[in-house]
């Protein structure tokens, strides 16, 4: 089934996060279970909705793969994307958005985790303090 | 348009008496008239009153078996195809999903008289929630008129597909779109809005048939004034008896200005009462699917209103399901019919709700006389409590008593309803109504969102599953006495029937299947006697039309609509499709995408032989 692609290639030009730098922005357990911040980055990520253009998986549909665009954009970019949006591009700008401005530092964890291959895909759970 | 009658009149009621309507187009005739004649299909339901009734009976329960394909053709636009052709005089008017493209087709060789091919932006697909359908046209004084997703509301002159008129109806920007078919009443126009998943306020609009100019909008949240509900006189059933609503019966229900967002979609089939100059619909789920969010009993979503056609003011509303929890919108079709009630004669409406029951109502007063369920299996409420009107909830299956990120298991019907927009089929003969209904159970599982304009506003993740210790399967096509509230048959489906039914004065019923079979079972016990399967699954609705002394009996072939959207949009994974795509995923086996509308009669051999 085609779907109404308008391919945005979200951040391309600013690739310099390295590679390792993620590791302390989350903690995984068993895919399924992570830190408070990133849960409620993923929490934030399901109260936008943000799936119906990004894909269930982060995997792009009419927005871009977001696993592929995490590896790239700086989080500073992240930032500017999330918070103004990309409107010529069908990007709404998420600044009046509570959560987002909340979160959004969560929601970057939680999609570099993605990125990264750490995180699962689907239903999130806290990291069970003992 | 004032030339209605002009309109090629040429010996149009001697050749329908006649059984012959080879060389005239019956448009000039007022829509009344034409209902009338079972040899048109003449508006979406065949009536005013949502019967899906023809006395056609050329094909009767001793011949059905042996029909065949008459002529087929393609629409050419894939995905979910709801709702039917019209059939007026010679003229078959065929409608696809988005695009919404509109084929006027001369019965006598198939032949397009004209075709019209809006010019639509695409953006408007994403925010239809439950795929592209469109649920057919609707025929008035010499005009086809058209729905559009993209909420343009089309006149079109029945005879040349020139554009005679346009109104414009919502903006797609914030989530507004359409699905409905727009339907004719007296010289009115009635629409509504599509969008309850991206919080859209809902309202019921009237246009006037003949410029386009708008004459009522009655919403379905916020103040009185724009309710059209007069507090003292707009009444409701409340403690054993009506009453009325009383001042702010919307916004007091609601936290703060909430109702902006309120949802109360409008997207179902209306019905129209000309003695009583009233018209019925139901509203649709409150806005956010997460109850927590938004505490109060959200009136008046989840409604059915009866409105006069002319003022649109509410004489009556009653709330099925105040607070809903469920995703359980009110906006199935409402049929009009008159039962014997305890031995007394009522005007009534019956409605068969997403939330399970099967309401009966008094239609000119509002009053609550039945409310049972038409699917044993229903658990989120016992019963309807007959004083208060309103449900008794069982805590266990309440997502709204245990809160976000709780995952309520097995609750019954799904969101999708026992029932959703496919409409029942009233039996005039037998005075029972054939029900296609759902059987699926969900899991749903509230969490906190925010509205963004455009953006869905659902915050619920459901996965769907065939009701637990049943028969396996996802539906039931049922026959239902709506002055008792009783079941008298039930034949299993292999998946829900979301396809609309049609009964004949044949003794038969007719409904077609997710799987694309084409069926027609008994009116006495739901027997089947025949069935054909076509290229791709079936949504639309059955009907059927006479032409040249023959028969027909037609249907849309095309997968789609909420429980075939993971096939209409390419989606796999369990809890997308708003739950559905997991539970409907066994479709895959048996049928494919398709657009075609397939026709049948008898052979000229079965038509000797039944004389």
């Amino acid at each position: 089934m085609k779907r109404f692609l308008m391919v945005l290639a979200l951040g391309l030009s600013s690739a310099s996060v390295a590679d390792n730098a993620s590791i302390d922005l989350y903690q995984v357990q068993d895919g399924t279970k992570v830190d408070a911040k990133t849960l409620m980055g993923w929490k934030t990520w399901r109260a936008l909705a943000c799936e119906r253009c990004h894909g269930a998986q982060q995997e792009g549909l009419v927005g871009p793969s977001l696993i592929d665009s995490l590896k790239v954009l700086s989080k500073e970019d992240f930032h500017t994307t999330i918070m103004k949006g990309r409107p010529e591009k069908g990007m709404p700008n998420f600044d009046t958005s509570q959560m987002v401005t909340q979160n959004w530092e969560g929601l970057y964890a939680y999609l570099k985790g993605r990125s990264d291959g750490k995180i699962q895909p689907g239903h999130l759970y806290p990291i069970e303090s003992k | 348009m004032k030339q209605q009658r002009l309109y090629i009149l040429i010996g149009a009621a001697a050749a329908a008496t006649m059984g012959w309507c080879g060389m005239a187009v019956a448009q000039g005739q007022g829509l009344e008239q034409l209902m009338a004649k079972s040899s048109n299909w003449a508006t979406q339901a065949g009536d005013y009153a949502n019967h899906r009734y023809s006395d056609l009976k050329q094909i009767d329960s001793s011949n059905v078996g042996q029909l065949q394909v008459a002529w087929t053709m393609s629409t050419g636009v894939l995905r979910g195809h709801e709702g039917s052709p019209l059939v007026i005089g010679d003229t078959l008017y065929l409608h696809t999903p988005f695009p919404n493209n509109v084929y006027a087709v001369n019965l006598k060789d198939q032949s397009f008289k004209w075709k019209y091919e809006p010019k639509q932006n695409t953006d408007v697909v994403p925010v239809m929630c439950c795929d592209t359908v469109n649920r057919g046209l609707a025929y008035g004084n010499g005009k086809i008129l058209l729905q559009q997703a993209d909420t343009t509301l089309v006149a079109l002159d029945a005879n040349t597909g020139k554009v005679l008129w346009t109104a414009k109806n919502g903006d797609p920007k914030i989530g507004e779109t359409n699905t409905n078919a727009p339907h004719v009443f007296k010289d009115k126009v009635i629409t509504g809005i599509s969008g309850g998943e991206f919080g859209v306020r809902g309202r019921l609009i009237a246009y006037d048939l003949n410029s386009g100019k708008k004459v009522w909008t009655a919403w379905s949240t916020g103040p009185d004034q724009e309710l059209l509900v007069d507090p003292q006189k707009t009444m409701t059933w409340t403690n054993g008896k009506l009453a009325p609503v009383g001042a702010d019966s919307s916004i007091k229900t609601w936290k703060g200005d909430q109702w902006k967002l309120g949802g109360g979609t409008t997207w179902g089939w209306y019905a129209y009462d000309p003695k009583l100059n009233l018209v019925y619909y139901g509203t649709g789920n409150p806005g956010t699917w997460n109850p927590a969010q938004r505490p109060g009993d959200n009136r008046w979503s989840m409604t059915i209103f009866a409105r006069d056609l002319d003022t649109g003011m509410a004489k009556w509303a009653y709330q099925m399901t105040p607070h809903d929890e469920w995703d359980f919108d009110g906006i199935n079709e409402m049929l009009l019919v008159d039962l014997t009630i305890k031995g007394k004669k009522v005007p009534s409406l019956v409605h068969f709700d997403r939330n399970g029951f099967g309401y009966t109502l008094n239609r000119e007063s509002g009053e609550l006389l039945v409310a049972q369920k038409y699917d044993p299996k229903v658990n989120w409420a016992t019963s309807v409590d007959m004083k208060t009107g309103r449900p008794i909830v069982d805590k266990k299956f309440s997502p709204g008593t245990t809160g976000p990120d709780v995952n309520v298991k097995d609750i019954c019907p799904a969101a999708l309803g026992s029932k959703d927009q496919q409409p029942a089929s009233y039996d005039r003969k037998s005075g029972l109504i054939m029900v296609p209904t759902n059987h699926v159970c969900m899991t749903y599982e509230p969490f906190q969102v925010e509205y963004t304009a455009g953006q869905p506003f659902v915050g619920a993740t459901l996965t769907m599953y065939p009701t637990p210790g049943s028969h396996g399967g996802m539906g039931n096509f049922i026959a239902w006495d709506a002055a008792q509230g009783k079941i008298v048959w039930s034949k299993p489906e292999r998946f829900s029937v979301w396809s609309g039914a049609l009964t004949t004065a044949g003794d038969i019923v007719f409904y077609g299947t997710l799987e694309g079979y084409i069926k027609a079972v008994s009116t006495k016990d739901g027997k089947e006697l025949w069935k054909f399967k076509t290229p791709s699954g079936i949504i639309g609705n059955v009907f059927t039309y006479e032409y040249g002394g023959k028969q027909y009996v037609g249907t849309y072939s095309g997968i789609g609509g909420w429980a075939g959207i993971g096939m209409a949009a390419g989606l796999t994974g369990n809890t997308e499709g708003l739950g559905a795509v997991g539970g409907y995923k066994d479709l895959a086996k048996y049928t494919t995408l398709g657009g075609s509308l397939f026709v049948f009669a008898l052979p000229d051999s079965a038509r000797t032989a039944s004389r």
